[in-house]
């Protein structure tokens, strides 16, 4: 029972950040119809960024809060940036061409970040720094909640309930809900639907640039092909909670980071990168609007 | 018409004279080497072009496909080829016996291919467009992920084409992998350019009026998937065959981006563009060896600029025969 | 017995019914006319009877045979053909190719056309002339091998008829044939649809918003309103119908005028 109850915060923690990188790409589906696949590697640049800033500002030998709080803001702008651009250069002139090519596009910027990625960091795994102790936190019997993984569900909660505030709360929100259910209807009330969808980009791409910070915390090999693989399982995430949806995907990246532990834990671990997949299929083929989405019947 | 068949034949014949025995005599086995993954890369592309140009279905798992064809070819051959190899070879010339023996490894790996193609594509193929995507990667890498998983077939150490008696079962016959590569072309132009085929484009058109007319849409589009899987397993049979090794790392989606770039850059509907693109790219990438990381770098830009510039890539939907040459070069003419 | 027969059909979407109760019958050889303001339930009924949806209640039978529920490239290949209110050609296909892809359409590409015997050319020869044959008999010849969207609008209509033509119905619906063209041209369909009734011996059912389009034209006609039939019969009898009027105006006044 005790494991079970492990595997479960284990589970939590990891589902946490899948959800964190899954917002990104549910985001920018619902404004664009697009999926970027390039977003994985605005998180592994955002593990890379987190690297070389906690060296730069001299925090990476010991444990700080300070340290942690400055690479993370160093990391969330940089992909903040990242993200504005990829869809300055790349999507948005193709926002009016058929659907296939922006998704060519996108998986044309994904090489080309992991190539360029080899390139510029080297292609060899590095360290990240370890700004937070690994201690153990909690205990309740045989139940360990480390010091590592309150970090990672704290940030992550706070910047999932940052961003509903955002969305829910603010004018800029809710022009970023008008522009995902009507673009035009958006653009002729006024929207500045450009601003809007650079928005919705800079924020999924901070949200994944503190992603990679968090996985740099917990699982401290970072190399740059580390987004191919969680890119892909957040995605699912996504779909699984409905692509579109933000709370959608908030519960998919959970569920998933349960699932997937749970299986590795009890079944085996050789077939973990294949249950994100597993699911994905089972989602597309009996629920392919995920668990918060709407159908939308074509109109003949 | 039959003055045509008649120089069609003859420059086949012209053409597996110089790869079986001009070519393999006159460059350095690298080259030959380049030949081959082009000959493999043709087909996987033509076969993709069926699916994702010809009928509008937009599959990104082709690789798990290739993936199917090679191990199954590759383990046919070592657990039972060796022996039907060596059975053979004691009543023919050796060279004679490996030929008649190549092409059952090859059906052997393109069969059970189109069968995980029909399996993936009952499902499947009820999605549209991104969804569809999404389900065929997914797929692609549920199958490469399960074949790492069986050791019979080498798993994580990879799997390398001798038989239990030691033999060499590698095949890289330049003819022979050309023959096939051309068979395969034309049967799936032949499809894809009948009337029937045409139901192939109106899916893509526009399915509901296509359903309207009386096209069977789902079973036009497992169709085609079935006979696209059956040939990328026989590109991956050809490929395990002569590479003599063959690890799950080569078929993984960054191989099915590949081979997708391929059919896209060459023009979507165009089965010349995509033979054009598969034999640019494959070889290309060798040339700029010299250019080392900045290779996939180039890949990747080119890719990019190419959609933003010119979506239909190269050819459109249309494709490069000599009477459009000759047309268009008097065309050129003409403006001169 | 009517060649078309709907009974009781509801078509619900989530909570709202598109089509409620409808009974309505067309019969064999007849041109009628399915009317209504926007949002009526026409294209929908059309879509019911074609199998785009499934009824959610009621029975519909062409020629005695119950076809409910039966997925569109069934119901074609039983004898009902339609074209679409916004034109559903399959673009980059030439005008010929649209028609040949309706002539065989009930066929798979499959053997046959990766070995190519003379027995297989021939047929591709006959295939060939019969399309041209049919866009000939539409006037449309000339544009035989034309990119079916560079066509002008209105043989891009004809067009869309042809293709519906080539696979032999006995049940031709036409869905707002006579959108966007001018009073000439609707004159020259309104012929067309005549000639096509002899020359086919088909049965066809338009749905149009023009209503003096459709008086000169049908004998019977259906109006609906809000998913239900409101009124139904010959023109004149539908003319002068005082909720006919409502529905189209709101108030009383003549929908003739219109």
């Amino acid at each position: 029972m005790e494991n079970l109850l492990q595997q479960l915060v284990n589970g939590i923690a990891w589902g946490s950040i899948y959800a964190l990188v899954a917002l990104g790409y549910t985001m920018v589906y619902g404004v664009l119809r697009l999926i970027n696949f390039a977003h994985g590697e605005v998180y592994m640049v955002g593990a890379m960024t987190g690297f070389y800033a906690a060296h730069a500002f001299g925090v990476a030998d010991q444990p700080s809060a300070l340290g942690l709080a400055a690479t993370l803001v160093a990391s969330m702008a940089a992909c903040a940036v990242l993200g504005a651009t990829i869809e300055r250069v790349a999507y948005r002139p193709l926002r009016h061409a058929p659907r296939l090519a922006p998704l060519i596009t996108a998986i044309g910027v994904s090489l080309l970040l992991q190539n360029a990625g080899q390139l510029v960091f080297g292609a060899d795994p590095k360290f990240f720094p370890p700004l937070v102790a690994s201690r153990e936190a909690w205990r309740v019997g045989s139940l360990a909640v480390s010091n590592i993984q309150v970090t990672v569900l704290a940030t992550a909660l706070l910047l999932m309930a940052g961003l509903e505030l955002v969305v829910m709360r603010t004018r800029v929100g809710r022009a970023m809900r008008a522009v995902a259910q009507d673009a035009d209807a958006a653009a002729l009330m006024g929207v500045p639907v450009d601003r809007i969808i650079q928005l919705t980009f800079v924020l999924g791409s901070a949200l994944a640039g503190a992603a990679g910070i968090l996985v740099g915390l917990s699982n401290p090999k970072i190399d740059p092909l580390m987004g191919l693989l969680p890119g892909l399982k957040a995605f699912v995430a996504a779909v699984l909670g409905g692509i579109g949806s933000i709370p959608g995907a908030m519960l998919g990246g959970l569920l998933l980071g349960i699932v997937e532990t749970l299986v590795a834990g009890y079944l085996s671990s050789t077939y973990r990168d294949a249950i994100a997949f597993v699911v994905l299929i089972a989602i597309l083929l009996y629920r392919p609007t995920g668990l918060f989405g709407s159908a939308q019947p074509e109109k003949v | 018409m039959r003055a045509r068949t008649l120089a069609a034949v003859g420059a086949s014949a012209f053409a597996f004279a110089i790869l079986e025995w001009v070519l393999p005599r006159a460059l350095n086995p690298y080259y030959l080497t380049i030949l081959t993954r082009i000959g493999v890369a043709i087909v996987a592309a033509v076969s993709l072009q069926l699916v994702n140009g010809f009928t509008g279905q937009f599959s990104i798992g082709h690789a798990g496909f290739m993936a199917v064809g090679a191990y199954a070819s590759a383990a046919l051959s070592v657990y039972l080829g060796s022996e039907w190899l060596a059975a053979l070879a004691s009543v023919l010339p050796v060279p004679l016996a490996r030929a008649l023996y190549f092409p059952l490894p090859l059906l052997a790996g393109g069969a059970l291919a189109g069968v995980a193609g029909l399996l993936v594509g009952i499902p499947t193929l009820r999605l549209r467009g991104d969804y569809l995507a999404i389900a065929t990667l997914g797929f692609g890498e549920i199958i490469r992920i399960v074949i790492l998983n069986v050791d019979a077939v080498g798993g994580a150490r990879g799997f390398a084409l001798t038989g239990q008696n030691g033999a060499d079962l590698r095949y890289e016959d330049l003819g022979a992998i050309y023959a096939v590569v051309a068979i395969s072309v034309a049967v799936i132009a032949r499809l894809a350019y009948s009337s029937a085929g045409l139901a192939f484009r109106a899916v893509r058109e526009d399915e509901t009026a296509a359903a309207a007319i009386g096209v069977a849409t789902t079973r036009v589009k497992v169709l085609a998937f079935v006979v696209s899987s059956f040939f990328a397993g026989v590109a991956g049979a050809l490929f395990a065959h002569s590479e003599g090794y063959i690890h799950t790392n080569s078929f993984s989606f960054v191989r099915s981006f590949e081979i997708m770039v391929f059919v896209v850059l060459g023009g979507l509907g165009s089965i010349t563009g995509a033979v054009i693109a598969a034999t640019v790219l494959t070889a290309a990438p060798e040339g700029l060896r010299g250019f080392g990381e900045f290779r996939m770098i180039l890949y990747a830009l080119l890719l990019i600029a190419v959609m933003i510039l010119r979506p239909q890539g190269l050819m459109g939907s249309r494709e490069l025969s000599l009477g459009a040459l000759r047309g268009w070069l008097r065309g050129r003419r003409a403006a001169a | 017995m009517p060649l078309l027969e709907l009974a009781g059909v509801t078509l619900r979407f989530g909570g709202l019914a598109a089509l409620g109760g409808l009974d309505w019958g067309v019969e064999a050889g007849a041109v009628a006319a399915l009317i209504g303001p926007n949002g009526a339930g026409k294209t929908t009924a059309f879509n019911v009877v074609t199998g785009v949806y499934p009824p959610t209640l009621g029975q519909i039978r062409f020629d005695g045979r119950e076809i409910g529920g039966e997925p569109p490239h069934r119901i074609a290949a039983l004898g009902i053909a339609r074209t679409f209110q916004n034109i559903r050609l399959f673009r980059a296909l030439s005008a010929l190719e649209n028609v040949v892809a309706a002539l065989v359409a009930a066929e798979r590409p499959g053997f046959a056309d990766v070995v190519r015997a003379p027995r297989w050319r021939a047929r591709e020869r006959e295939l060939a002339a019969r399309g041209r044959e049919l866009l000939a008999r539409l006037g449309l010849e000339r544009y035989a091998d034309a990119r079916a969207d560079a066509l002008p609008y209105g043989e891009q209509r004809r067009l869309e008829i042809a293709r519906a033509l080539a696979t032999g119905p006995r049940l031709l619906l036409l869905d707002e044939p006579a959108a966007g063209m001018n009073p000439a041209e609707k004159d020259a369909l309104r012929e067309l649809v005549a000639r096509l009734r002899r020359e086919f011996s088909l049965t066809i059912v338009l749905i149009d918003h023009d209503v003096r389009f459709v008086m000169g034209l049908c004998e019977r006609i259906t109006v609906l309103d809000h998913g239900e039939k409101i009124a139904e019969g010959g023109p004149e009898q539908v003319r002068s119908d005082p909720r006919v009027i409502e529905a189209y105006l709101g108030s009383p006044a003549d929908p003739a005028a219109a």
